[in-house]
């Protein structure tokens, strides 16, 4: 409970730090980009507060890289 | 905002060394004496003669587009869709096999080896937050701090190499090539994966330098040359004091090397000073990928300014750091199998790509 209020807080923090001059400029696309990336920040962060076993996205670059990474397997280039 | 500020071609190339022996200096001693045992060095010295071509490779192709970054001319070259899809993928792996990977090395290698009792989460903090502050300030104040530190980090890295030979033994560099060339391969391009192919994105930087009669090209050429003749010194060195046996056991051989220091019973126990080198390496290269990623993110989608990117990245850093690898067998396979094969589509394919696409253009033109 006390880490998810700190991630909270934290957050809080950068969108008091960020969010009001992006807006006095009228920067748009800079609020969305800021506010997609904090909102993913924030629910991986909780997630990996919650759940015990956060799977690793580096399984996902791991399947794709599969058939070339076998292929290079195969010639002995990597082992 | 995002094209103004200005490096000079020394500083791009201090950033370039730092860079290239980055994160690798405590760690790929024994990914790559695993692989070669004695002849790590010989696959070295390939891999840095393969190493000079690859980079010729990118100053060709930042030639052939002045003033461009890396995003930029996938967009030229591939279109804006395609070249920004790619350039989003690219982005986002990195990413996570970038910064967040070596951020968690690091966090290991901290908890295990100096401050055990520190939980993990809170040095990772500590040094997103000086990462952060670092690409904030844009990369003027980064170069500018990189050649105020450069003489101190080349101080102790004579001082310990001095210190070390005290107790090198050059037979253990024999058999040479026991097994035959054969099982070079893989060591070098383990090498080249953590050394040169990387430095495909000091691309992205290379429009800030200074470029009058094509210094900039020259500087990423020299930078990553010294860069990689530093590792092949400490590969070098640890295979001639600990051997091919123990260096390939042990997790963190340079930092064991710098442990056996003892002049006479009294200069003892500076292994500190190896541990410094590398936490300054490591944060220019954590802090150059973090400017670099989020500059690109930024072209990728057309903003203005890239730095209200850059505490949300903090944060997604410090978290996936966390969990990025479960365990450090999952991290040396990866390292093997997927941060290898990753580094050759985009430090060696995507390049060529490229440089294809260029010349069918020319050959359209005419």
């Amino acid at each position: 409970m006390l880490a998810i209020a700190a991630v909270l807080a934290v957050a809080g923090i950068m969108v008091m730090l960020q969010v009001p001059p992006l807006r006095k400029k009228k920067l748009t696309r800079e609020l969305w980009a800021f506010w997609i990336l904090l909102l993913l920040g924030v629910g991986i962060s909780i997630a990996k507060i919650v759940m015990r076993n956060v799977p690793t996205p580096l399984e996902w670059i791991a399947m794709a890289l599969q058939p070339f990474s076998d292929f290079l397997i195969r010639i002995g280039l990597i082992k | 905002m995002l094209n103004k500020s200005k490096i000079s071609s020394r500083q791009f190339m201090i950033l370039t060394t730092f860079f290239t022996f980055g994160s690798a200096i405590l760690t790929v001693p024994s990914g790559i004496v695993a692989l070669a045992q004695q002849d790590a060095w010989i696959a070295a010295l390939i891999g840095l003669a393969i190493g000079i071509v690859l980079i010729g490779m990118y100053i060709l192709l930042a030639k052939q587009h002045p003033n461009k970054s890396l995003v930029e001319m996938m967009d030229v070259l591939m279109g804006k869709w395609l070249g920004r899809l790619i350039a989003l993928l690219f982005v986002v792996s990195y990413f996570l096999l970038g910064p967040c990977a070596v951020l968690s090395i690091l966090g290991n290698f901290l908890t295990t080896q100096m401050m055990p009792e520190t939980p993990m989460v809170s040095l990772n903090i500590l040094i997103t937050a000086v990462v952060i502050m670092g690409g904030y300030l844009g990369i003027e104040v980064l170069a500018r701090s990189s050649e105020l530190i450069i003489p101190w980090g080349a101080l102790l890295f004579f001082a310990f190499i001095v210190l070390v030979s005290f107790d090198i033994k050059p037979l253990n560099l024999q058999p040479v090539l026991e097994n035959g060339i054969a099982p070079l391969g893989p060591a070098v391009l383990s090498f080249l994966g953590t050394v040169f192919l990387p430095n495909i994105i000091l691309l992205m930087i290379i429009p800030h330098v200074n470029n009058e009669d094509n210094e900039a090209g020259r500087a990423l050429l020299i930078g990553s040359i010294i860069g990689c003749v530093v590792m092949i010194i400490i590969i070098i060195m640890t295979i001639m004091v600990f051997g091919p046996g123990f260096t390939a056991r042990s997790m963190y051989p340079t930092y064991s090397l710098a442990r056996k220091i003892s002049i006479g019973n009294f200069l003892q126990r500076i292994e500190a000073i190896i541990a410094t080198i590398w936490f300054i390496s490591l944060y220019f290269r954590v802090t150059i990928y973090v400017y670099v990623l989020s500059v690109a993110l930024a072209q990728i989608f057309n903003l203005k300014d890239y730095r209200p990117l850059l505490m949300p990245l903090g944060m997604l850093l410090v978290v996936l750091s966390q969990f990025i690898y479960p365990n450090i067998p999952y991290e040396q396979e990866s390292d093997a199998r997927t941060w290898v094969p990753f580094t050759i589509i985009f430090g060696l394919f995507l390049p060529l790509l490229l440089l294809c696409l260029r010349g069918f253009r020319n050959m359209n033109k005419n």
